[in-house]
């Protein structure tokens, strides 16, 4: 093998996993802190690894004449990268950067696992050697990736969803003191709107919350500076959205390409069904999230087990 | 008198049983219901997912505890995807679907232009415009109309309301997604109603038919290639390619030449051959004091196995070894044929009585007088057919379902409700309410960005009141 294209693809690999780890540093403490410069490092940080990384993928291409998503070490690259490109792509679009750190955390450690699954070069089985996959498993990645993103996004709300909950119980309990009877009675599925000082609106998950900020407690302001939990129910809808047809097609090319190669659109065979086991968790997802009184922590849940699902399906059966 | 309390009865039974369809309907409809049906589904496939399936009862035995054991072979979980449950529960799926479908998705998802009131929905807002009601409805439609909305005026004991739509049509997005599931359901009946699947295995020289089809197939050649390959990891032997070439023999009784590789299947009568496996089956050769004696009558493969001749003893080929490193007597990690030998299991009745490598063409003692060879080999070819006469209506649905849920998730259908109404002074209240088929979180945003462009746009008249022209958004 040319020695120059194996040093840049191994040049390219490095910056990319720096690029990571860094960027999972920086955005979580953006996250923590909320400083903007950290996000205006943390974001063209991620946008390098990703970068470097796509481009390792086709270095490798070069470097060996063979499609590099055949093996677990070019598929979780693709993964990663994947991830990070749909987390900047939300990032810009919807102001999604304080989900980086989870988001980088989890590629570098995709990403750094893949190299323990680098054979070097390894021509493709019969089986694999079908244009289908060059449609097939970028699609799967892709869906598969999305729903990390959207995963990191429900820890989140989850977090949130529960911290608040602590305030809105403490509020009750104070009030009860107070005045003796009654409670605050949140649902942290809704929330409420207000109108800003300069006529706008803006979302309030719990009154509690607000009045724990307005009170000077730390906790409660830096959880009020995150998004309302309404908003990152639809973030991680809108992701989940672009996942599950995703999925939906890779499923479909999964089963065109089984056809042709062992006979049957379906055969039941491990891993299709494992696909399918999330598929239907995700069709689940989408249909709770059609009813309001569901719509929030359950969903949430709905979402962190599709994306377990997801790792089984991808790490556990082969 | 008695027809007629006759008749009365039958009323009264025909009214609780269309009481009881109704409470059934709107259970099945009931998406949570639905969603469990969804949860059964995942579970059952789960569990297809972690327990073999196919295997035989001895496998199973094997494998897990007695009572575990037992369950799996007596609840088909060995079977799930054909067993009664996972069928069952499939079609209470299709059922849900259809109750929900025409109970809430079509009258929900299309609903009549109807006024509302503007304030008890949590997104509206009030603006205040100069300009008389009936110029300030015509400005309004036109700005709508500018900005891609439908809108469609209505009178309503009367009071004029403009109703704008966005992605109307996409209401529908829904019903093309559950279409696309039912379409295949469908695609999969008519396969288990009108279709086969098999596999067979043909030794080079020799022909197998279908039976199904009555197709013939008989393998002149099966080649394959092996390459080593340096890998950090050391070498490895990594399969390049399996080719079989046949002559291919269907209705029409002429015998075509046919090069079926992986992934390149043979269409024979609409039925398609596969290239799944090969194998080496193996010419066993059997003597008893030096002397030929009944063995098996032909080349045996992998997993195959043959009695001898009034004993007890059983001989089982279990596999081919390519290479048997000739310095530690094992096989070698080259699976390709350089110096081959097989491995045979030997039983006693039921027993397994000890296993051994031979080497292709040296005798094998295996005791009172009988010794084995392993003469030679075959290369024989595995295949796979399928007839699926559903399979273009699975791939018709599974593009259905896809369209449905593109549509249903990126086409957010919004409905803007709309009165102006005269405020005096020469100025016109417009109230605007907002709803969509995905609550209001989901377009908070854009009802924001669209009332203020309103404001933008509108001449405001002066406030009379305070607080009368800014948005005010009320509780989900
Ligand atoms: C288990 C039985 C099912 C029931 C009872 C059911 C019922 C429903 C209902 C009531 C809605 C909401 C309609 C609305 O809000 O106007 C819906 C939405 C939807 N359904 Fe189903 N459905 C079922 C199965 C399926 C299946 C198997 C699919 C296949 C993908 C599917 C795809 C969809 C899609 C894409 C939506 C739109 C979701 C959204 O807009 O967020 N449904 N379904």
């Amino acid at each position: 093998m040319d020695p120059l294209r194996v040093h840049i693809d191994q040049a390219l690999l490095v910056v990319g996993i720096a690029a990571y780890v860094t960027a999972a540093f920086v955005l979580f403490a953006h996250f923590l802190l909320r400083n903007p410069a950290l996000r205006a490092i943390g974001l063209p940080l991620a946008a390098i690894g990703c970068v470097s990384q796509f481009a390792e993928l086709g270095s490798r291409w070069w470097m060996t004449g063979v499609w590099p998503l055949t093996n677990l070490y070019g598929s979780l690259s693709l993964f990663s990268a994947c991830a990070v490109a749909i987390f900047l792509i939300f990032a810009v679009r919807y102001d999604l950067a304080f989900v980086g750190g989870p988001v980088l955390a989890l590629a570098a450690i995709a990403l750094g696992y893949a190299t323990t699954w680098n054979e070097g070069y390894m021509p493709a089985v019969p089986a694999l050697q079908s244009y289908w996959i060059k449609i097939h498993v970028p699609i799967v990645i892709t869906a598969y990736a999305s729903f990390m993103v959207a995963f990191c996004v429900s820890l989140i709300y989850l977090v949130k969803a529960a911290a608040e909950n602590r305030y809105a119980r403490r509020g009750r309990s104070l009030r009860g003191v107070a005045a003796g009877a009654g409670g605050a009675n949140v649902d942290l599925s809704v929330g409420t709107y207000a109108q800003s000082a300069q006529g706008g609106i803006v979302r309030n998950d719990t009154p509690a919350l607000t009045s724990a900020a307005a009170a000077g407690d730390a906790t409660a302001s830096w959880l009020a500076g995150l998004p309302s939990l309404a908003k990152l129910d639809i973030m991680q809808y809108r992701i989940i959205a672009v996942g599950l047809p995703l999925l939906s097609l890779g499923i479909i090319t999964g089963a065109m390409w089984a056809k042709e190669a062992w006979g049957a659109y379906w055969q039941w065979d491990p891993k299709e069904t494992a696909a399918l086991f999330s598929w239907i968790i995700y069709a689940g997802y989408m249909h709770l999230h059609t009813r309001p009184q569901l719509r929030g922590t359950f969903t949430a849940w709905v979402s962190v087990l599709g994306f377990v699902s997801i790792v089984f399906c991808y790490l556990g059966v082969n | 008198m008695e027809a007629r309390s006759g008749e009365r009865v039958a009323s009264r039974a025909l009214g609780s049983l269309r009481e009881s369809w109704n409470d059934l309907v709107r259970l099945f409809a009931h998406v949570p219901f639905g969603v469990s049906l969804l949860a059964a589904w995942a579970f059952l496939t789960l569990i297809g997912v972690i327990i073999e399936q196919g295997k035989d009862p001895s496998f199973y035995a094997g494998a897990y505890p007695p009572p575990i054991a037992r369950l799996i072979v007596r609840l088909d979980v060995d079977n799930i995807y054909h067993s009664a449950a996972y069928i069952g529960v499939l079609g209470l799926i299709l059922c849900s679907m259809a109750a929900a479908t025409f109970t809430k998705v079509i009258p929900r998802r299309i609903p009549r232009l109807n006024p509302v009131k503007i304030d008890a929905i949590p997104l509206h807002a009030r603006v205040r415009v100069t300009g008389d009601a009936e110029s300030v409805r015509e400005r309004i439609a036109a700005f709508f109309a500018a900005r891609g909305w439908q809108v469609r005026k209505r009178e309503f004991g009367g009071t004029e309301w403009t109703f704008a739509d966005k992605n109307n049509w996409a209401r529908r997005g829904v019903l093309v997604a559950h279409i696309g599931f039912v379409i295949i359901a469908t695609g999969t009946t008519i396969y288990w109603a009108k279709g086969y699947s098999g596999q067979f295995a043909v030794l080079s020289g020799e022909t197998a038919t279908i039976p199904e089809n009555g197709a013939k197939i008989s393998l002149e050649r099966f080649a394959y290639r092996i390459d080593p390959i340096q890998t950090k990891a050391g070498t490895v032997f990594q399969p390049i390619d399996y080719v079989s070439n046949a002559k291919v023999t269907g209705k029409d009784g002429i015998a075509r030449d046919a090069v079926i590789r992986v992934n390149h299947p043979y269409d024979v009568d609409g039925t398609l051959v596969y290239q799944a496996t090969y194998g080496f089956a193996i010419d066993f050769r059997l003597t008893k004091d030096g002397r030929p004696v009944a063995g098996p009558d032909h080349p045996l493969k992998e997993g195959e196995g043959f009695v001898i001749d009034g004993t007890s003893r059983a001989i089982q080929y279990q596999r081919f070894v390519g290479t048997i490193d000739r310095a530690t007597g094992q096989p070698a990690a080259d699976p390709r044929p350089n110096d081959p030998g097989v491995v045979v299991q030997a039983f006693d009745g039921d027993r397994p009585a000890g296993s051994a490598m031979l080497a292709l063409g040296q005798p094998a003692d295996l005791g009172a007088g009988y010794a084995l060879t392993a003469s030679r080999y075959v290369l024989y070819s595995g295949f796979q057919y399928r007839y699926d006469p559903g399979m273009v209506v699975v791939g018709i649905g599974a593009f259905v379902l896809l369209a449905g849920l593109c549509i249903s998730f990126y086409f957010l259908p919004a409905r803007l409700f709309v009165t102006a109404r005269d405020a005096g002074d020469g100025a016109t209240e417009v109230g605007i309410a907002a709803t969509t088929v995905r609550g209001y979180d989901v377009f908070e945003e854009r009802f924001r960005e669209i009332v203020d462009d309103l404001r933008r746009t509108e001449p405001a008249a002066p406030a009379t009141e305070a607080g009368a022209t800014p948005v005010v958004v009320g509780r989900v």
